[in-house]
């Protein structure tokens, strides 16, 4: 038996020893939304000076946990302990007072764009009621002087926030939090958005607050991060704490504890693709980008692969009409292609699920079915006028094929998880035909199993026309794909099969590709 | 490679822990007040006033309150299906004025034909529009501000085109008797009746129906939503968003006029910015429709309910005797009942 201990909650040391050992102590808590039972009785404790990873798929609960930590949701039911005081959050202040610091999923909404980065480390107190109505511009800068040294950060404290790139943004974030000298941190995915530099900055700034003696709850999907990190690990599925893990980690065991059942790493063989569909003949990402070839083949999926900032989703923007071209010329199944927008790109055969979800996909309050039919609205209509019963099945034919769980064709987009409304934005697509398939990011965020899922469905689809995928995940992109491109600063400066790479040397050739460039312009970054 | 849905299970939980307790009726009664309760209270007004007062509920009164509502409700439509596309025309008024303006003009001093005069009144109300669209898409001024401008400009325009004064049969336009009159044709828009149904109620229901079959039945309605709803998302969906601003716009002028055009017909004159008043009567409008069957966004239906709750309430409080200065107040009031049901009792979202 691994280190997994199968539901530690109710079976733990008194309840009293458990308080004296703990920072925190969760306590049976419950949070009931509507009909939907989101958490169902969590028991766990974090302890001082800990990391302690909390994993689980898209939907499990983590969110809501986070909410009711930080003092957002109250819990319907259950208990918080922190020092073995018992605390009732009612608004985030309370929280705040009791130590607990949060770092949420989103980098942007850890600062506040206008304000320059003194201001944004000082924001509290700027905002707490009784502070003074006017800004000393020269205090405040000496002030956040002050939290930069003991926090030992380097940030340029006069310049506008906005003007960072998301690390330094997120660095700002926590610092802030820093500042407030809490006992426990909780990171929400904070490397979800960065690259993998990036993150290696993160992991140090975190091992160092652990050497300070803050007890850090670490949020995450990615099985590495905490083997690397974690002290302890906690399991969250379908609102209830399975498992708790001690380093060193069995990610097998964890990764298993989190979908309910043992997954076994895909392994495919990398297929050589058949006729061309799409040939790019130096066309470029930016106008400063060096010009680039690449051809689309029916039957493989091509995974591009590089750090933040490399030009991959401009170049995809480009392929799919969503921006206009910068150089260089494109045939498409034997004609020329120069999409005009969106619409002319998908008339033509080229559709692409966009980066953001939320921002570049999602209608709010939606129903799913009007998700399912808004890019080709012409095949569910006569004259114009829309055949919703045809929609309808449509949608569940969706639903049912992509196994995503919604209560229906009916229900509001809101109402799926992250991972649910993924399968069903691509799955709407690859129910069409269409002759080229581009997914910008898609498995940001998602789970494992929907991963799986999606990786699947586009690897079928790929029969019938090229997919080309892009993301900054090297496992992401060996996982699907059958060839794998490369691409630093603009360049396409390695490709080859999927199966002859690893994630380590395509790590390896995504940064070390940028390093030159990297000492000119240290943090370059798309906007 | 074996993949199998992780949260499934979290599906059939949810329904068994859901089906014993189920929601409490106190959410119920909040979905049901959120959905049905502005149409319930006006029908409870409606039965209320019929009761009470023996000539509310005849024929001829019902189409005292439908014409007294026809007005606002065409020219609501037209701030709807701006509504839809994530904007707000707040010239609605103003191109009312213009339109009128234009065809009595025409009639009046221009010596022209009712049927003429009413294309030169929409073609108006267009050119408002299409002015709108070029401050929003091509010079991308935000709708409100955009729209703002627009209403000075053209009371302005208005103003400066008739020197100022009101136009009617016999006036004199600089220094000179006009011998132009108001169109036999021109008039029915005002005055007829069909069925004992007056032209204005016809005219308000048939752009009613051809509103509500757009929206809600249509390819183009649903892209309306979708551009509202999010533009980028729309845009990426290979909806061309600037297209259907355009003709959003295009079509609350156009409405706009047209509700012009059965005012100037109904006074038989066309006044000085007679169209302002109606900019706060339809926006009110459209914001009640809100609230009505739960949509919670701007729709056909909600809007002509909006205009008609209005009608009702002013038509049935004057029989009570009701000041007409306390009509501005219950108007208000309706408003922020309606908003209080659409964003207070709303379904909130995680």
């Amino acid at each position: 038996m691994p280190s997994a201990q199968a539901n530690s909650a109710g079976e733990s040391p008194s309840p009293a020893d458990r308080a004296r050992s703990a920072l925190v102590e969760i306590r049976d808590v419950r949070k009931i939304f509507g009909a939907t039972h989101a958490l169902k009785g969590v028991s766990f404790e974090i302890r001082p000076g800990e990391t302690l990873g909390l994993l689980g798929a898209n939907g499990a609960g983590k969110s809501t946990l986070i909410k009711i930590l930080a003092g957002i949701h109250p819990p319907t039911s259950g208990q918080i302990l922190i020092e073995g005081r018992d605390v009732a959050f009612g608004f985030p202040d309370d929280a705040r007072n009791a130590g607990i610091a949060t770092v949420h999923q989103n980098i942007d909404d850890g600062v506040v764009f206008g304000m320059s980065v003194a201001e944004n480390l000082l924001l509290d107190e700027i905002a707490k009621p009784g502070s003074a109505v006017f800004l000393n511009q020269r205090q405040v800068l000496r002030r956040a002087e002050a939290i930069q040294e003991k926090l030992e950060l380097d940030l340029p404290l006069a310049a506008p926030v906005e003007d960072l790139s998301a690390s330094r943004r997120q660095e700002v974030a926590i610092a802030r939090e820093l500042a407030k000298q809490p006992k426990l941190l909780i990171l929400d995915e904070p490397t979800s958005t960065l690259s993998e530099r990036e993150t290696e900055k993160l992991f140090d700034a975190v091992r160092d607050m652990k050497k300070r003696g803050i007890s850090i709850l670490y949020i995450t999907h990615r099985m590495s991060e905490v083997d690397l990190l974690c002290d302890r690990a906690v399991v969250l599925r379908n609102g209830s704490i399975v498992s708790q893990h001690d380093a060193p980690m069995d990610t097998r065991a964890i990764a298993s504890s989190i979908l309910g059942e043992l997954v076994i790493a895909t392994q495919h063989k990398s297929r050589a693709g058949g006729d061309a569909v799409l040939e790019a003949s130096n066309v470029r990402s930016k106008a400063e980008a060096p010009p680039i070839d690449f051809t689309l083949k029916r039957g493989e999926v091509v995974g591009l692969t590089g750090l933040i900032g490399a030009g991959k989703t401009e170049l995809l923007e480009q392929i799919c009409g969503h921006r206009p071209m910068v150089a260089g010329e494109m045939v498409l199944d034997g004609r020329p292609y120069a999409p005009k927008d969106a619409a002319d790109a998908m008339a033509k055969g080229v559709v692409m699920v966009p980066e953001e979800r939320a921002l570049q996909s999602i209608f709010p309050g939606d129903r799913l079915w009007k998700h399912c039919s808004v890019g080709v609205m012409g095949h569910f209509s006569r004259l114009g006028f829309m055949d919703r019963r045809n929609e309808v099945s449509f949608t569940e034919a969706v639903i049912d094929d992509y196994r995503v769980v919604a209560p229906g064709a009916t229900a509001a987009i809101e109402e799926l998880s992250g991972g649910n409304q993924q399968k069903l934005l691509v799955g709407r697509w690859l129910r069409q035909t269409w002759s080229v398939v581009v997914l910008d990011e898609p498995f940001r965020g998602i789970d494992i199993g929907a991963r799986g899922l999606i990786s699947q469905a586009l690897r079928d689809y790929s029969e019938r026309a090229p997919v080309l995928i892009c993301s900054s995940d090297p496992e992401e992109v060996l996982e699907v794909a059958d060839r794998v491109m490369i691409m630093v600063e603009g360049q396409i400066v390695h490709e080859d099969r999927a199966e002859s790479l690893d994630a380590e040397s395509l790590a390896e050739i995504m940064s070390h590709g940028s390093r030159e460039a990297a000492g000119a312009r240290p943090e370059m970054r798309a906007q | 490679m074996t993949i199998e849905s992780t949260e499934k299970p979290a599906e059939t939980e949810r329904q068994v822990a859901s089906s014993p307790a189920g929601p409490t009726w106190l959410e119920q009664a909040k979905v049901l007040t959120y959905k049905y309760g502005l149409l319930a209270v006006l029908f409870g007004l409606i039965g209320y006033f019929s009761a009470t007062q023996p000539f509310f509920g005849t024929f001829i009164n019902a189409m005292f309150v439908l014409q007294a509502a026809s007005i606002v409700a065409v020219i609501g439509l037209g701030c709807t299906v701006s509504m839809t596309v994530g904007g707000f025309d707040l010239s609605v008024g103003s191109a009312m004025s213009l339109s009128i303006m234009a065809a009595a003009a025409a009639m009046v001093v221009g010596n022209l034909g009712g049927v003429e005069a009413i294309l030169i009144g929409i073609a108006a109300g267009l050119a408002v529009g299409l002015f709108n669209s070029f401050l929003i898409v091509v010079a991308r001024i935000p709708d409100l501000v955009a729209t703002l401008s627009t209403l000075f400009l053209i009371n302005g325009l208005t103003l400066l085109g008739v020197n100022g004064q009101s136009v009617a049969e016999g006036m004199v336009f600089r220094g000179q008797a006009t011998t132009g009159e108001f169109s036999p044709i021109f008039k029915w828009l005002g005055s007829g009746q069909v069925l004992g149904v007056p032209s204005s109620v016809i005219v308000a229901a048939v752009v009613f129906l051809t509103v509500f079959v757009l929206l809600n039945y249509t390819r183009w309605g649903r892209a309306f939503y979708a551009v509202g709803g999010n533009p980028i998302a729309a845009a990426a969906a290979g909806i061309r968003v600037a297209r259907y601003r355009v003709v959003a716009y295009l079509i609350s002028g156009g409405l706009s006029a047209i509700a012009g055009l059965m005012l100037a017909a109904r006074s038989n004159r066309g006044d000085v910015n007679v169209g302002d008043p109606f900019l706060l009567q339809a926006v009110s409008a459209a914001l009640v429709g809100y609230a009505v069957l739960g949509a919670n966004r701007a729709n056909a239906f909600g809007t002509l309910i909006g205009a008609i709750f209005v009608a009702v309430l002013i038509n049935g409080l004057t029989m009570f005797n009701f000041p007409y200065y306390a009509q501005t107040f219950v108007q208000g009031l309706l408003l922020v009942i309606a908003l209080l049901m659409s964003y207070t009792l709303g379904p909130n979202r995680r």
